[in-house]
């Protein structure tokens, strides 16, 4: 009867605790006799609000505990301030102590229960059992948190490894993507017009049809090469007679695979997709289909670099979502992932510039500056502009003048940008808006006013300009005005104070309760990553950068130097930066999901959408930067 | 759990515990002196075929211990009675408890024993217990003739003893599991039902220590005051 069937064997509260145990890591990867090792031997121990649950005072820790209703705080006492500080919170089905108890000592935090508190505890003997028998539970209580951030960043990797797969499948139909309209002739075009129909829109081959439609030739930049070569025929010969004939088609429900071999067959680098009535519908090239599989960075980068045309520069924008699966799913983080993004966006950028430079000089040098999160470096796929330009006055013009040539120019830039997908700033900052398109002069009086003056407008905008960078154009005039600001802001203590009083207001997403804190928006639960999540960490880091004189603006490079001026703790800043770095993965993997359904980019999630172990995460990031906002508070005494 | 019942039952069987006859069980013990910290008390739960304890029988024994103030949870009694000839087709929809179940419960008689064995005569904690109390005692009468009086504590007193003009929206185990937040397993489980039971007592203890409620003379004093308080509030 013992073997017959385990489960039902077990007494119903041993199941239920089980139950329990399994929705909560790292039990969630035990196996079940180890669950019900930790079942039967555990007590079940109630605690009130505020009692004591562990305390350094007592003897080594004999007992390991899981939360099983309620909340424990940590506390540690802050000898500066002589004030109890709370330094974690352990929340349902989470464990403590872990240190403590494997280096069998006793605990150095109080721990305490916050709210009426329910805890399952297991002693020495049976803890010691499942830490030699099982290696999940191993795992964990050696690597603690870590290890459950390795897991979710594995899942981060394996979802964005199943997103490029399904990409790069060699059986993806067709259809899904040789539907572009085909550069076509007719039979009787003199070869010359055709090649300038090629070139005009940057193809490397032509079909040719007859009047129904049907492919009858393909002709080729290859055949262009050796009729000129062999100077078999002369340029206004009509295209049929030099064109290869009986081009190689396929039906749009063959695969990519078919069209693959067929290639390597032949050696063709295009095929004809067409419909069920042999009508023409589509081209497919080599590079449609391998495109697929390797995206490289490099690449990609010189690829957007030389770019010819605004549309290929459009057409390279799916690349770069392409290429962060690819990322994600070699295990880069999102530190390094949004740097790339911005890399990308970067060359873009510029090559939008040099391409409208080279249609219309505006004549007169310019800075191409970009604020925000791309002054940040830390832009995902969601991205809209944010740019300005800074110009040093010709002699003999006035400012409006150069205004006069520079901002016809800028918008052209502006709406450009906007069709390979950089969204037009609502707020309408933009180089193309007179009031952002200044002399070094001008910008300097802007920011006096904007530091001597601050209004809580000017707030608002002190995380657009204040995180700052040059990315077209000479960067001597933009290190010349940041040195001023830097200098300015530094000496002002009363534009650090209102900053930090600003960046204070930027609450985490969490409640007294530590349940998280929605944003209304009707029944569904959602929570803005970037604006509750992400900028409660980059508000307030920049408040400690720009008053004690970091230049960088990106986020986590600032966290760094203010470690080196020793402004941060090494422990803390950590702490930041993983928080930080959580969030915006957790937000960049919502984001390639939304675009892998078609859906469009917005950086809310509903927390009840992700699982137990990410939600914690969360939770667990969100407190952080709760900790550091109490920095600020402290510094700043808010 | 299930395992020490077994070899319970075959030491038993094999003749190496000899046959128990009532006069050799565990006496009942009295409420004295005895600190709440140190002693063992008994939360019962049970499963009947109705709610008459004239007519109706007990059909499964769900019982956790709280030891020194926290539940053990490898000291509980989970159990099922063998009672093929039981018309349970009345309440099978409440406790879940079918035929085929009853038929493979364990021998009453057994069962009896091996429950007065594990309660070791420590008091014991009901939710409304006087209902269990008379189901239980009737049991154990008709089974093994065994009279003695247990003490019995009534968790649905203790509560609003120790935690009076609390609003709970009503006197039943699911108001004061409601809330408080606990999670119940499986309701009507006579298991899940006495681990709610048990767990819903050491909020009531905790609370008793913060009032300086140190022995079990005391708790049982704080019980009598507040039934007597009760029953003068209903004149």
């Amino acid at each position: 009867m013992a073997s017959a069937n385990q489960e039902n064997d077990r007494p119903q509260n041993i199941r239920a605790i089980m139950t329990f145990l399994r929705e909560h890591a790292p039990f969630s990867s035990m196996d079940d006799a180890h669950l019900a090792h930790f079942a039967e031997n555990a007590s079940i121990q109630f605690y009130a609000d505020g009692d004591v649950v562990l305390s350094p005072d007592q003897d080594v820790v004999k007992r390991f505990y899981v939360v099983k209703q309620g909340r424990i705080r940590g506390e540690r006492h802050n000898e500066k301030e002589d004030r109890a500080e709370t330094t974690f919170e352990i929340s349902k089905g989470e464990c403590f102590p872990l240190a403590a108890i494997i280096g069998e000592r006793p605990t150095r935090t109080l721990h305490r229960a916050s709210g009426d508190t329910f805890c399952l505890s297991i002693g020495q003997s049976a803890f010691v059992t499942l830490f030699s028998e099982s290696e999940p539970f191993r795992d964990f209580c050696l690597r603690g948190v870590s290890s459950l951030l390795d897991q979710v960043n594995r899942r981060i990797q394996s979802s964005a490894m199943a997103s490029i797969g399904s990409s790069t499948s060699l059986d993806t139909p067709l259809e899904r993507y040789a539907l572009r309209n085909p550069i076509v002739c007719s039979p009787d075009l003199p070869v010359r017009k055709a090649v300038a129909r090629m070139h005009e829109n940057n193809v490397g081959s032509i079909i040719v049809t007859d009047e129904n439609r049907y492919p009858t030739g393909i002709f080729t930049l290859r055949d262009l090469r050796t009729m000129i070569a062999e100077g078999t025929a002369p340029l206004d010969t009509p295209i049929q007679q030099v064109m290869t004939r009986n081009p190689c088609c396929l039906p749009s429900h063959s695969d990519a695979f078919e069209a693959a071999m067929l290639m390597a067959e032949h050696h063709f680098a295009h095929l004809c997709v067409t419909d069920d009535e042999h009508k023409l519908i589509g081209v497919v090239s080599e590079r449609d289909l391998f495109s697929l599989q390797r995206v490289d960075l490099v690449n990609l980068a010189r690829t957007i670099g030389t770019a010819t045309h605004l549309h290929t520069l459009v057409s390279l924008r799916t690349d770069v979502s392409r290429l962060v699966d690819a990322m994600l799913a070699h295990g880069a983080d999102s530190g390094q992932v949004v740097k790339i993004i911005t890399t990308l966006n970067d060359v873009t950028v510029r090559r939008v510039l040099e391409l409208n430079i080279k249609k219309n000089d505006p004549g007169i040098p310019f800075t191409w500056l970009t604020f925000g999160s791309e002054g940040r470096q830390e832009q995902t796929l969601l991205t809209d502009q944010d740019n300005g330009i800074l110009f040093q006055t010709p002699e003999g013009m006035t400012e409006e003048q150069v205004r006069e040539k520079l901002l016809p120019f800028a918008r052209k830039v502006n709406d450009e940008l906007a069709e390979c997908g950089f969204t037009l700033c609502k707020g309408n900052i933009m180089a193309s808006n007179p009031k952002l398109c200044l002399s070094d002069k001008e910008w300097d009086d802007w920011f006096i006013r904007f530091i001597d003056a601050s209004t809580p407008q000017n707030l608002v905008y002190s995380s657009i300009f204040l995180d700052m960078r040059a990315i077209y154009g000479p960067m001597e005039p933009l290190n010349g005005l940041l040195d001023k600001v830097l200098t300015r802001i530094r000496k002002n203590a009363l534009f650090q104070k209102m900053l930090a009083g600003n960046a204070f207001q930027r609450k985490p997403p969490l409640t007294m309760f530590r349940n998280f804190r929605y944003i209304s928006e009707g029944n569904k639960h959602s929570l803005d990553l970037k604006r509750q999540g992400l900028a409660p960490f980059v508000e307030a880091v920049r408040v400690f950068a720009l008053a004690n004189g970091v230049e960088t603006a990106n986020t986590l490079g600032r966290i760094d130097e203010l470690v080196t001026k020793e402004v941060f703790d090494p422990k803390d800043a950590n702490a930041w930066k993983e928080a930080y770095s959580l969030i915006q993965a957790i937000r960049m993997r919502a984001h390639q999901e939304m675009l892998a359904n078609e859906e469009e980019l917005t950086n809310y999630i509903d927390p009840d959408d992700l699982n137990p172990l990410d939600r914690r995460i969360l939770r667990e990031s969100f407190r952080q930067a709760q900790r550091l906002q109490q920095k600020l508070e402290v510094t700043y005494q808010l | 759990m299930l395992d020490q019942i077994k070899q319970w039952i075959e030491h038993r069987r094999s003749g190496k515990i000899g046959s128990h006859d009532p006069g050799n069980l565990p006496n009942p013990k009295i409420p004295g002196e005895q600190l709440l910290t140190d002693c063992r008390l008994i939360v019962l739960d049970l499963e009947t075929t109705g709610l008459n304890p004239s007519r109706d029988q007990v059909i499964a024994i769900g019982a956790v211990a709280i030891q020194g103030g926290i539940i053990p949870l490898g000291d509980q009694f989970d159990l099922i009675l063998r009672r093929p000839e039981l018309d349970i087709s009345e309440t099978v929809l409440i406790h879940g408890i079918g035929p085929e179940a009853l038929t493979q419960g364990h021998e009453i008689e057994d069962a009896l024993l091996y429950l007065l064995e594990w309660m070791n005569g420590d008091p014991i904690l009901a939710y409304h217990s006087a209902f269990d109390q008379k189901f239980l005692e009737k049991t154990l009468k008709a089974q093994l003739g065994y009279s003695q009086p247990h003490t019995w504590m009534d968790v649905a007193d203790l509560m609003p003893a120790f935690f009076p003009n609390t609003k709970t929206g009503g006197k039943g185990l699911d108001n004061w599991a409601d809330y408080f937040g606990l999670e119940v397993s499986e309701r009507h489980h006579a298991a899940s039902d006495a681990l709610a039971t048990a767990e819903l007592t050491l909020i009531a203890l905790n609370k008793a220590r913060g009032e300086g409620v140190k022995t079990m003379k005391g708790l049982h004093d704080k019980l009598h005051y507040h039934r007597r308080l009760q029953n003068m509030h209903r004149f």
